[in-house]
Formats: C-alpha cells, structure tokens, sequence
C-alpha cells in the first residue's frame, strides 16, 4: 500500500436512475429502430438531404479555397467538410479532408506548423475533387497524400526534420 | 398492451452545422421521434434544458462558444443540471482517439463518428434503450461506466464496491 487515498468509486445500476424509457416503450421503441419501413423512411429522408448537403459542402470548399496560409481557417473549413461531404455523396472530397485534418491536428499536437506545401496539396486535391465532381481519380489521389502525411508525421516521430 | 414507443420521448439536437441539425431531425423523425428541440451549441443547449426536460440529447463535438465536451461535462457534472443521467451521443467528425477520450471522459453514453448513417445512428440509440450503462461517481468523474469491456489483461487497482460482484461490464 502507498497510503495515497484511494478514488473510490459509487457504481450506480441501471435500476437505480430514470430510464430514457419506460420497459413498455422500450420494446415498441427498439422495434421501431429496427423495422424495414423505418430503415425505408431513414434513406428516404438521406436522399432529401442530398442535394443542400452537396451545397453547402461546395460552400465550405470554397471558404477552404480563400483560407490561403490562414491555418485557423484551412482547419475549420476542412473539418466542416469532412462532417458532411461523404453524407452529401462527395466521397473523395470527405475522405481528402479527413486526412488534412489528421495531419493538421497532429502537427498542433506536436506543436509543429504544418508544411503549407502538404496543406496546399490537400486543399488543391480537395477543390479539384469538389469541382470536377469526383472523377474517378480520387482514391489514387487520397491514397499518394495519406501516404505523404505518413511519411511526414513518421519522419517528425522518429526525430527528422 | 403496446407502449407508445418514441412517441413521448423528448431529444435535444445540439450541433452548429444548419444541415447536419436537419438531417439528424429527418432521421430521428424517420423512426417516430418526433418532440426535438435544437441548440447550435453547447450555451444555447442549456438554456434549452433549463426550460425543458429533454430525455436523450444528440451533440456535435466542435462548436463555439461551448463545445460538447464542456457541454456534456456541465450536464453530469454541475449543480444546476437538469438530467445528469440524460443519454449523450456525441456526432463528430474529430474522430482522433485523444479526442474519443475526452468525450468518453466528459460522460458521453455513445460517440458516433461522421459521416453518419441512419444505421450507425439507430444502432447507438437502440444500444442506450436495450442496454442501458451503469453510471459511477467518484472524486475525478460521474458518468456512463467506462469499462465496458472486460479484458483479461486488465493491470489497473479493482477499486469500486461491487468489483467483486455480478457486474455487467461487457
């Protein structure tokens, strides 16, 4: 023993708080979340959503665009699309926007800058996919700068400038 | 006789993106979850909660000026909240695992990373009716118990009480 005291811990069961449900409603509730019409309805309601996510992605790509070296807003640009591209049916852009925020938010961990070159190459890669309407050439593309973002985050890890 | 299901549950959507707020709505509507209010952050989202009871709560993570994780640290953890044992899922794009953490260290009862599917969605809420989490107080949290896993190579102390006993820690 250190003789530190120790952080004990009250367990509290289920039982012994307010349910979001009460038992009878829970089932009903469960089968409904599990239903083939609900599953129908849901994918109904996707595909309504579509067409404004799509705008409202190619909104934050441009903002991304006009971001230039600020690195605050390349940031938050890139994380608004990465939340809604692949709903909005833009799966490169998404996935392209993934990776320059895992790079940009390993980079601050760091407490690195970001390489603008590595940014910049997302950032056009991105524009390119949102613009040309993900022609085909996106997963080489995501794949080469995922690549590169490893390498980089590796080569900073194992103590390379 | 059959219960009314969804049909009395009340949601509290908080997320600052306009269109993620309406599809999250569409969703929910799409399984019979009708009565939702929206916040666009973590501030507004309390102000909702003190004028009414919500009884599952849909949060995104980034969000100015209260993120959720501060949100969700003030719904377990202040004085003045409502529900402390409200289930949270928090919605987020920033799916880096110190991140994850930190939600999971704020209290949050699921963490579902966008892009979101209505699949991925009604899983994690059928998750919180079907099998709802213990929660556990102590001097450095309160919220949905963490282990939900039981692993074999556990080497941390067995501190609570009912460590030793029948405990579904999953």
């Amino acid at each position: 023993m250190t003789g530190k005291k120790q952080d004990a811990a009250k367990f509290i069961p289920p039982n012994a708080y307010p349910q979001m449900l009460a038992k009878r409603d829970a089932a009903q509730a469960l089968k409904a979340l599990q239903s083939a019409q609900t599953a129908a309805k849901a994918a109904v309601a996707m595909q309504a959503c579509l067409a404004p996510m799509r705008e409202a992605v190619l909104a934050y790509v441009g903002e991304l665009e006009r971001a230039g070296s600020d690195m605050t807003k390349v940031f938050e640009s890139a994380h608004e699309i990465r939340g809604i591209a692949e709903t909005g049916g833009l799966i490169t852009v998404g996935r392209l926007s993934e990776n320059l925020c895992h790079y940009m938010d390993a980079m601050d961990r760091m407490g690195r800058t970001p390489d603008p070159a590595v940014v910049a190459l997302h950032v056009s890669a991105v524009v390119r996919a949102a613009k040309s309407g993900e022609d085909g050439m996106g997963a080489v593309v995501t794949a080469e700068l995922s690549a590169l973002v490893a390498r980089k985050l590796g080569g900073l890890k194992a103590g390379q400038p | 006789m059959s219960g009314a299901g969804f049909d009395n549950l009340k949601t509290l959507i908080v997320e600052d993106n306009a269109h993620m707020r309406s599809l999250l709505r569409a969703l929910l509507n799409s399984a019979g979850i009708k009565d939702i209010a929206e916040a666009a952050n973590g501030q507004a989202a309390i102000e909702v909660l003190r004028e009414r009871k919500s009884e599952l709560v849909l949060t995104d993570l980034a969000m100015k000026p209260m993120d959720g994780i501060e949100f969700t640290r003030y719904v377990r953890t202040s004085e003045h909240s409502p529900n402390p044992f409200v289930p949270i899922v928090m919605i987020s794009g920033h799916t880096e695992r110190h991140r994850v953490e930190a939600a999971r260290d704020a209290g949050v009862t699921e963490f579902l990373a966008k892009p979101i599917t209505a699949q991925a969605l009604f899983a994690r809420i059928a998750e919180i009716v079907e099998r709802p989490r213990a929660f556990v107080r102590c001097e450095s949290y309160f919220g949905p118990d963490r282990r939900r896993r039981l692993t074999d190579d556990y080497a941390g102390p067995w501190r609570r009480q009912n460590d030793f006993q029948e405990v579904d820690v999953r």
